[in-house]
């Protein structure tokens, strides 16, 4: 008999002959685990109350074993969810005409090449461009872009409110306001193109911000003096969450009629603008500081 | 030197060897984006059979940024150790890649060559390798470094607690804090995001974390990672500073965009070495991750891998505690999706080993790229069986102020039972104190999870 044979015979004499996986010994009824719901009521640890006033992260929502309680799991699946179905939406090609307002599209051919081409993104497309030359009001004070950027859902949402707002709060302000216009598969730079094809002095578009969790429906607005291509974000001034939950789009319009206004009196936009004298009115959009934390909703419930 | 391979019959040929290193990566959408990207599967393989046959030598002689125009290249060149380089510099990327795999390389062999490697030839065989290539060589090199803890041991794996606030709420980022502790995480550091970016603030932020650790006695570091010249300022103010953080690119225009040059990072690191609060000797910290440099248009048709090394090649001048790859922050026009972020990962963390570094790496998504819950935590399995020496810690992985998809709370000790892995040696020990995991049965202990079990 071979070394190696001897080997193996001398190790299954050692391991036994037996099953090597015996039934499992049954176990009386296993004890149903303690409701954990997310977020944690009221009558949830102190802990997760004293957190809730500070914060919006997902604590005090304790553990099983390592890993997360089921309702926290459905919790995150839909916030989850709810963020990719935001990035994942297309603005339907007739949305603007539908809404009377007059429709424009980027370079960007389609939804995959919107997120992998952002230069694309940036500039329009020839016969967009051609159309919006002709069709757009010349040297205005300001005009408004309404655009999907990172989430259309936003955009159809409360897109509308906050066009109308906006150019409500501008005509109250003395400033002369173009033709409302949409932009399709639309990044922020956009607007140096949209502005300077009608000789703008104030080019502002508002646009679907990239969703967080459980987000997906906000609008961020940014504007710029003078927009050209070339303009860098230094340029800029921009208000973010707006939204139902956050800044409401009817204040948020006014805020940023105030910043518009700002920047035509001042000649510039950006870093540069001086917005001392305007703190109490902007709120928000005062500063490039981020915005305060929202509430959690709660997005799953199952029906008794 | 001809640069050109053939594949049945088709010669592919190559004008450059910053051509042939762009096209032999794998596939990135930052690559394309860049329009520098190989045009076929079958090109990819040309332009590495080429690469597979260039010597380290010829790399060396042929940096992706000119030595002219950059300053980094000068670094690289002028810091490079000879006779490191002497022993692997007749060597083609190939028969390197070979090297590094036999079984007979250990960790100690290749940490003597180290130093004699340019971030470019790190990139090359890189891009030789297959993803469980890159880990088994990764899980040789051991990179162990000190602060207040010791990181980087074998069978260690730590993390960076990240408790961040979207404005900054001092209560919020500790009750954060205290809940991450609790789970065992924060072991690398405790580093947060400030929302504002003022000498201040900073030191606001790293007094109050001062504060819980001293009253716990949690033997780690902190840092606030804001720019490093608010830092400096910070430091001026007279607060504690365990570590100091930069974001880090791989060229000088890049890191131009980001407002640091090689002076100014030496210069904080005087400082740092000076008025540092952890015991060292090792007190910087660095971030990265593919991209960064194309999104300044910093990247001279380099690809996103290469200038990545360079990060590394730049970050280990000043011998840091902590290096990490964000590596799914910048977005799918540079890592399209699950795949490309995995790859990128397990990439940047085999470089950053390779040159030297205690890499871990913050394996994340935003929510616009094709990526997953459960691909994200493959990758952070892929990543610790590699020998990651840290990940992030985030409230189920959501930043409630960057707004992205990171390591959650629980995923560190998940890891850890899984993969048989224990914090820094130090703060293992305060665990056990505090009765946090119980080692005897490898399970949660009675305080686990529990944040009163940290007093604010």
């Amino acid at each position: 008999m071979s070394r190696t044979r001897q080997l193996v015979d001398r190790l299954r004499e050692e391991l036994g002959r037996s099953d090597p996986m015996p039934i499992a010994p049954p176990l009386p009824k296993i004890q149903e685990p303690p409701s954990r719901v997310f977020p944690r009521r009221h009558e949830g640890s102190r802990f997760a109350r004293e957190t809730a006033q500070h914060t919006t992260a997902m604590l005090g929502i304790g553990h099983v074993g390592t890993r997360y309680a089921t309702d926290v799991v459905l919790q995150f699946q839909a916030e989850l969810a709810v963020a990719h179905a935001a990035v994942d939406a297309v603005l339907p090609d007739d949305w603007a005409m539908s809404n009377g307002w007059i429709g424009l599209s980027s370079r960007v051919q389609n939804h995959r090449e919107f997120l992998l081409r952002p230069d694309l993104g940036r500039r329009l497309a020839d016969e967009s461009l051609a159309r919006w030359k002709q069709s757009g009001k010349h040297g205005v004070d300001v005009q408004p872009i309404l655009a999907d950027g990172l989430s259309a859902v936003a955009c159809m949402q409360s897109g509308r409110a906050l066009l109308e707002s906006f150019t409500r709060a501008c005509q109250a302000r003395g400033l002369s306001v173009g033709v409302p216009v949409v932009a399709r598969f639309a990044r922020v730079w956009l607007e140096d193109e949209i502005g300077a094809a009608v000789g703008a002095k104030v080019a502002a578009i508002l646009l679907g911000e990239r969703p967080g969790l459980g987000t997906g429906d906000g609008l961020s607005a940014y504007l710029v003096y003078d927009p050209k291509i070339g303009n860098t974000d230094g340029q800029r001034n921009m208000m973010s969450n707006i939204h139902a939950r956050g800044t409401r789009p009817e204040v948020a319009g006014d805020r940023l009629a105030v910043l518009a206004r700002a920047m035509v009196d001042q000649r510039r936009s950006g870093v540069e603008l001086d917005l001392s004298q305007l703190t109490q009115q902007l709120g928000d959009a005062a500063s490039r500081a981020p915005r305060a934390p929202q509430v959690r909703e709660r997005l799953v419930e199952r029906q008794p | 030197m001809r640069l050109a391979a053939t594949i049945r019959n088709v010669v592919y040929p190559f004008a450059s060897l910053r051509e042939v290193m762009a096209k032999a990566n794998s596939k990135k959408s930052g690559d394309d984006l860049a329009g520098i990207s190989a045009k076929s599967a079958v090109e990819r393989v040309a332009a590495r059979a080429v690469l597979s046959g260039v010597t380290l030598e010829t790399l060396r002689r042929n940096p992706v940024v000119p030595y002219e125009i950059d300053e980094l290249t000068r670094l690289f060149e002028h810091s490079l150790d000879e006779t490191a380089f002497k022993a692997v510099g007749h060597l083609t990327v190939g028969q390197f890649r070979e090297w590094l795999l036999e079984s007979e390389t250990d960790g100690s062999k290749v940490r003597s060559i180290s130093a004699g490697l340019t971030p470019e030839m790190a990139a090359a065989v890189c891009k030789l390798m297959s993803n469980m290539d890159l880990m088994t060589v990764a899980a040789k090199c051991q990179v162990v470094v000190r602060a207040n803890t010791t990181l980087g041991l074998p069978g260690r794996l730590s993390s960076r607690l990240q408790p961040n606030h979207p404005t900054d709420d001092i209560a919020g980022i500790l009750f954060s804090m205290r809940e991450g502790l609790s789970y065992g995480c924060g072991d690398a550091v405790i580093g947060v995001n400030p929302a504002t970016d003022t000498a201040e603030s900073t030191a606001q932020i790293l007094t109050a974390i001062d504060g819980v650790l001293k009253k716990n006695q949690i033997p780690t570091q902190h840092c606030v990672l804001s720019h490093v010249t608010v830092q400096m300022r910070a430091l001026q103010l007279g607060c504690p500073m365990d570590l100091m953080f930069q974001s880090l690119s791989g060229s000088e225009l890049g890191n131009k965009a980001f407002g640091i040059s090689v002076a100014l990072m030496d210069e904080a690191w005087e400082i740092m070495k000076e008025k540092g609060t952890a015991r060292g000797p090792n007190c910087m910290y660095f971030e990265t991750g593919q991209g960064s440099a194309l999104s300044s248009a910093a990247h001279h048709g380099a690809d996103q891998v290469t200038l990545e090394a360079r990060c590394y090649g730049f970050a280990r001048r000043y011998k840091p505690f902590l290096v990490n790859t964000v590596v799914g922050f910048i977005g799918p026009e540079y890592l399209e999706d699950g795949p490309q972020i995995t790859r990128a990962g397990l990439e940047d963390h085999f470089m950053g080993k390779l040159l030297g570094l205690p890499m871990g790496c913050d394996a994340c998504f935003t929510y616009h790229a094709r990526m997953g819950q459960d691909e994200l935590e493959s990758l952070k399995v892929l990543l610790c069986a590699a020998g990651c020496s840290y990940l992030m810690s985030l409230p189920v992985g959501d930043d409630i102020m960057l707004n992205y998809q990171s390591t959650s709370y629980h995923d560190i000790p998940s890891i850890r039972r899984l993969l048989l892995k224990r914090p820094t040696p130090e703060f293992d020990a305060w665990m056990v104190e505090r009765e946090l995991w119980d080692y005897e049965r490898n399970l949660p202990g009675r305080m686990f999870g529990r944040p009163e079990a940290i007093v604010s």
